[in-house]
């Protein structure tokens, strides 16, 4: 990528809490104020607002885009059912630390093979690692369930009995709301960390110029690599908190469109902004809800809102946001 | 049953009768019909119009089997409007969703429809990687549902196998590969050496397995020779007839479907396959009627998911059948598949809930006393009796096969009225009582209970 | 033995398709340096064309008629790319990369639901061009015609390429601008003209499979997000940007396939992915490919 990008300040994580105190505070407070459809929706938005952080460690920070992302988070989804199939496992806690395991050994063995590569290389590759696992997902029925899928029934979370009297909608609306947040906030903040540390400024140079980044020192492949671990791991928690929402996976999550879908909402917040991705898995996830909702045409308006994002404010929502603010403070000023 | 049984003997106890028949026996009383006079109801009824959610698909190659879904449903819905509702007050409103989505924008779509805009209803799915999503979230939301296919036996087996507030109405996806099977055992005994081509998905593996199990049970001495997997919604089938007839087997059994049927069949007559074997499906003819063109063969065994075609029952014989095609041909110029018979009669199921459920108990009945009334009903629709059972929420049909063959009325085949294979769906699915099993619980039964025919 | 030929021709069948599909892929690559993510639904909206004018809007007249017009899905995809690459792709080329993807994503997801809108949810035949031709017998069994007419367009189709790439004054320009850009634009290379004619011609190839492929089978949603895969593939295996690779690409993917499809029929769906992951572990450009 040979564009200039937004300067990335130093920020200890004391300096993002003007912002991040807020919004946690309103994230906290939502629930008491809209529906539980919202908050459910709301759930779905955090969940894959991580699996955009963790994507955009390669992107926005890496410079490596990856279309094969779905991998991960599918690794996670699956760890959680076979869990359960096999195991009997209900703690979410438990579900959390097998998805980690699995997406970390995925994305070693992945990442191993495709830090070799740049661009379009190594974009091409991750598409096809993760369609071999797709086509794995559905040739072994017998394990996987194929495309009927495997079921997952509530979970426990942090070992405590259920309180809803088997009300989902509210389990949804209020305790898993909750316990999403809690990873979110959570999530955010290891990221937050690893960007702002030594190894993501190393990122960021090899990001902005490979050659002058080698040059200094900086292993360049061994960099890749482990940033290719800790996205893939952060999509496969995302997978995994993800599959009790729908209570079912199935292969339609590793097949490479969803892949596609969390590049659109990471490139729809802006990815080379820290929250941009957040804001942009959120906001895609009401986006097309909406879509389906209104029109069988959705494809259409997704890929119409996709095109005019990439020619009108190709920083994203958050990216043009942030381009625009000093200016705005300019016009505050006189 | 003790000691060697022929499979004629076998055939006859499970009631599988091959001719011009009536239609299976109606066994039970209290049958519902669909076209009754408007009775007053009792008590008042709110005009609020009732609000029904169908999702399938309207998008993708499966839009093929999901446009005529919600076609059943319109034609239905348009009938109970023109007597002023339901109950004669209540308008029924259908809000459309994509189930080519995905399953997670479906469950997203399906919460939407019922906390958001307050649905009171819900109705469709085609595929059946959704029903054991859509299932359980149904349940979860309370919200009245009725799928029309998404027929995976997972759903009432291992999904939902306690369900309250979700029915399904279209047959059981085990009886198609049981229907073909027993279709090819009725017909063709002497096979030996048989070739199989299935779409690599849950239907295919499906229709495969149980296939495999009644053959088993009737043909102990037919082998499989040949396997092939293509794609799901792959167009391209070369390879696979090529494979196919080097194994040079007696008969080929093919669960492909709808645009790729088309395409299969197409290949298949220019390499010469239906010269050189007989070839039995399960659902070649029960996608869209009117797309498979007359030069396909005659005589194929062609399958109509083992629940409908419009041809039959045929003529005045039975009248719901006639007004049903009669009604959707005027309406949307084409003629109607078993998916939008399925959904004419859900539809017409939950008028007769509604309207016993009012007779007892006086103005709108809530979900409890609907669902209380669809438990056990049988009604009569343009296919024949459907019966809810009680304990599964599903629907039982007879099961019917048939012949293709070309008349001069339609420009395309139809099942040979002269040769209908009728067969008691209580024979061939696994009854109450019957403990859960893998791959299915049908497939269990057959293969504990049914015996092994002595083979001549 | 005969089965064997049937075999091999089957597998030239399906090379033949592939090869116009990836071929086209890689020479917009070559050239203009875009992956097109869109490309597979130019040969859906080829298919699509095709089947509509042969198969409906003139389904009664001749033949012959017929046989001739049936590159007009090739044509048509072609136009289509014409209006395309100005007015959607020119915009990106200063831009990252990544850029393209993206906006060639959306394009695919708008082109998907353009040829639902047009032409509805059923899908499109035009079958009778199929029937007419009739079958070959070759030994004890019978082969359709019209694969072995495919096959031939398909091996015509790469010699005119390479005649075109090679052989031409303005395959020299193509090839110019393909490797140094800059320098055919210092010597007075109309880039903008040689990028949108490139394009149009990747098109026109995608086009030309979907056309011919029609016929035997049938145009229906979704089959363009299936080829693109198929195409990725190849160009893997063949290396992105050149033409021969997309051909040895092809020939290796369609012989894989077919002997997978008869001797492994449970590989069938993973062994095209398989093939593509241990080739970009092996060689990693692909067999003609540079790492550009």
């Amino acid at each position: 990528m040979s564009t200039v990008p937004l300067t990335l300040r130093a920020r200890s994580p004391m300096k993002a809490l003007p912002w991040a105190v807020p919004v946690i505070v309103l994230l906290f407070a939502l629930p008491q104020t809209i529906d539980p459809y919202k908050t459910i929706l709301l759930t779905y938005g955090l969940v894959m607002g991580i699996a955009a952080l963790g994507f955009n460690l390669l992107l926005g920070y890496t410079g490596l885009l990856s279309f094969g992302h779905s991998a991960y988070f599918g690794v996670g989804a699956y760890t959680v059912a076979l869990m359960f199939k096999y195991f009997h496992v209900r703690s979410m806690e438990l579900f959390l630390l097998g998805a980690i395991l699995a997406s970390l050994v995925v994305s070693a063995l992945f990442g191993f093979v495709c830090v070799r590569y740049t661009r379009i290389f190594f974009g091409i590759l991750t598409l096809a690692l993760s369609q071999v696992l797709w086509s794995l997902a559905f040739k072994f029925y017998g394990i996987t369930g194929g495309t009927d899928g495997l079921r997952v029934p509530t979970p426990t979370l942090l070992g405590l009995p259920l309180d809803t009297g088997g009300d989902k909608i509210l389990f949804l609306a209020r305790n898993y709301y909750y316990y999403v947040l809690g990873f979110f906030v959570a999530c955010a903040l290891v990221m937050w960390v690893v960007v702002n540390s030594p190894f993501g400024k190393a990122l960021q140079a090899i990001r902005d110029n490979e050659t002058r980044a080698e040059f200094v020192g900086i292993h360049i492949r061994r960099y890749r690599f482990v940033a290719f671990l800790v996205s893939g791991v952060f999509t496969g928690i995302a997978g995994a908190l993800w599959v009790p929402l729908n209570g079912l996976t199935t292969p339609d999550i590793l097949y490479w469109p969803f892949s596609g879908e969390i590049v659109f909402m990471t490139v729809l917040g802006g990815f080379r902004t820290f929250s941009g991705p957040i804001f942009g898995a959120v906001v895609f996830n009401y986006l097309k809800t909406s879509a389906v909702g209104f029109t069988t045409y959705w494809q259409a308006l997704l890929g119409a809102i996709l095109v005019f994002l990439v020619l009108a404010l190709p920083a994203g929502i958050v990216g043009t946001v942030v381009q625009l603010f000093p200016l705005l403070k300019k016009r505050l000023a006189r | 049953m003790k000691g060697p049984v022929t499979r004629r003997d076998l055939l006859a106890k499970l009631g599988v009768t091959a001719a011009a028949t009536l239609g299976a026996s109606a066994a039970g009383f209290g049958v519902a019909g669909i076209a009754r006079a408007q009775e007053k109801p009792k008590g008042t009824i709110p005009d609020k119009p009732f609000r029904i959610g169908h999702m399938t698909f309207f998008t993708g190659p499966g839009a093929v089997l999901g446009e005529p879904m919600h076609k059943g449903n319109l034609l239905a819905a348009e009938e109970i409007n023109a007597q002023g509702g339901l109950l004669g007050k209540r308008k029924i409103e259908i809000l459309k969703a994509d189930e080519a989505a995905g399953l997670d924008a479906n469950v997203k779509e399906m919460r939407r429809l019922r906390l958001s805009e307050k649905i009171d209803m819900f109705m469709g799915i085609t595929s059946s990687g959704n029903t054991p999503a859509l299932g359980p979230a149904a349940e979860e939301l309370k919200l009245l549902t009725i799928f029309i296919d998404g027929c995976t036996d997972n759903l009432f087996d291992k999904a939902v196998p306690n369900p309250r507030y979700i029915f399904r109405v279209t047959n059981i996806q085990s009886a198609d590969g049981s229907t073909c099977a027993l279709g090819v055992a009725q017909t063709w005994p002497d096979v030996k050496k048989v070739a199989h081509i299935h779409p690599d998905y849950a239907y295919g593996r499906n229709c495969f397995e149980h296939f495999s199990i009644v053959s088993k049970k009737l043909l102990p001495k037919a082998q499989n020779v040949s396997e092939a997997w293509p794609k799901l919604f792959s167009t391209d089938f070369t390879s696979h007839i090529t494979k196919t007839l080097g194994a040079k087997p007696d008969l080929l059994v093919t669960s492909v479907w709808g645009g790729d049927y088309i395409s299969f069949y197409k290949q298949a007559l220019q390499h010469g396959l239906f010269d050189k074997m007989r070839v039995a499906t399960t659902l070649a003819l029960g996608v869209a009627p009117h797309a498979i063109g007359k030069d396909h063969p005659e005589g194929v065994l062609a399958g109509v998911h083992a629940n409908y075609h419009f041809s039959y029952p045929p003529g005045n014989r039975w009248p719901l059948n006639k007004t049903f095609v009669e009604k959707y041909k005027a309406k949307f110029n084409e003629y109607p598949n078993f998916q939008a018979e399925g959904a004419y009669t859900a539809t017409h199921i939950l008028r007769t809930a509604v309207e016993k459920a009012n007779k007892l108990a006086g103005g709108w009945p809530d979900d409890e006393a609907i669902i209380s009334q669809i438990e056990g009903m049988m009604i009569a629709g343009p296919g024949g009796y459907v019966y809810i059972r009680p304990d599964n929420h599903q629907g039982y049909k007879d099961a019917i096969t048939g012949f293709s063959k070309n008349v001069p009325e339609y420009p395309f085949p139809i099942l040979d009225p002269a040769r209908i294979i009728t067969i008691p769906i209580r024979n061939i699915t696994a009854p109450p009582g019957w403990p859960k099993g893998d791959p299915t619980s049908t497939y269990t039964w057959i293969d504990q209970t049914w015996p092994t025919v002595k083979q001549a | 033995m005969d089965i064997l030929v049937i075999h091999l021709f089957n597998a030239l069948l399906y090379a033949s398709v592939l090869f116009l599909i990836a071929g086209g892929l890689s020479l917009i690559y070559g050239v203009m340096r875009i992956v097109n993510l869109a490309h597979g639904n130019l040969y859906a909206f080829g298919a699509y064309v095709t089947a509509w004018v042969v198969g409906q809007a003139l389904a009664g007249a001749h033949p012959v008629v017929l046989y001739l017009l049936l590159p007009v899905g090739a044509v048509a995809a072609a136009l289509l790319g014409a209006i395309l690459e100005p007015t959607l792709l020119r915009p990106f080329y200063r831009r990252a990369e990544e850029y393209q993807l993206l906006v060639t994503f959306g394009l695919l997801m708008i082109l998907e639901d353009l040829m639902r809108f047009f032409w509805g949810p059923y899908p499109l035949t035009a079958t009778s061009l199929f029937e007419k031709m009739g079958s070959l017998a070759i030994g004890e069994s019978v082969y359709p015609r019209y694969n072995l007419l495919v096959i031939g367009i398909g091996v015509l189709a790469a010699a005119f390429l390479w005649a075109f790439v090679y052989k031409t004054r303005f395959g020299v320009v193509l090839r110019a601008t393909s490797q140094d850009m800059r320098r055919a634009s210092a010597m007075g290379v109309n880039v903008n003209r040689v990028y949108i004619q490139a394009f149009t011609i990747g098109c026109f190839m995608a086009g030309l499979g979907g056309a011919i492929v029609v016929p035997g089978q049938s145009a229906v949603l979704g089959m363009g997000v299936d080829a693109l895969v198929l195409a990725f593939v190849v160009v893997v295996v063949g290396g992105l940007g050149s033409l021969e690779g997309a051909l040895f690409g092809a020939l290796i993917v369609g012989i894989v396939r077919e002997f997978g499809v008869s001797v492994f029929p449970e590989v069938e769906l993973a062994v095209l992915y398989l093939i593509a992951v241990v080739v970009l572990l092996v060689r990693p450009a692909g067999l003609f490919g540079r790492t550009a």
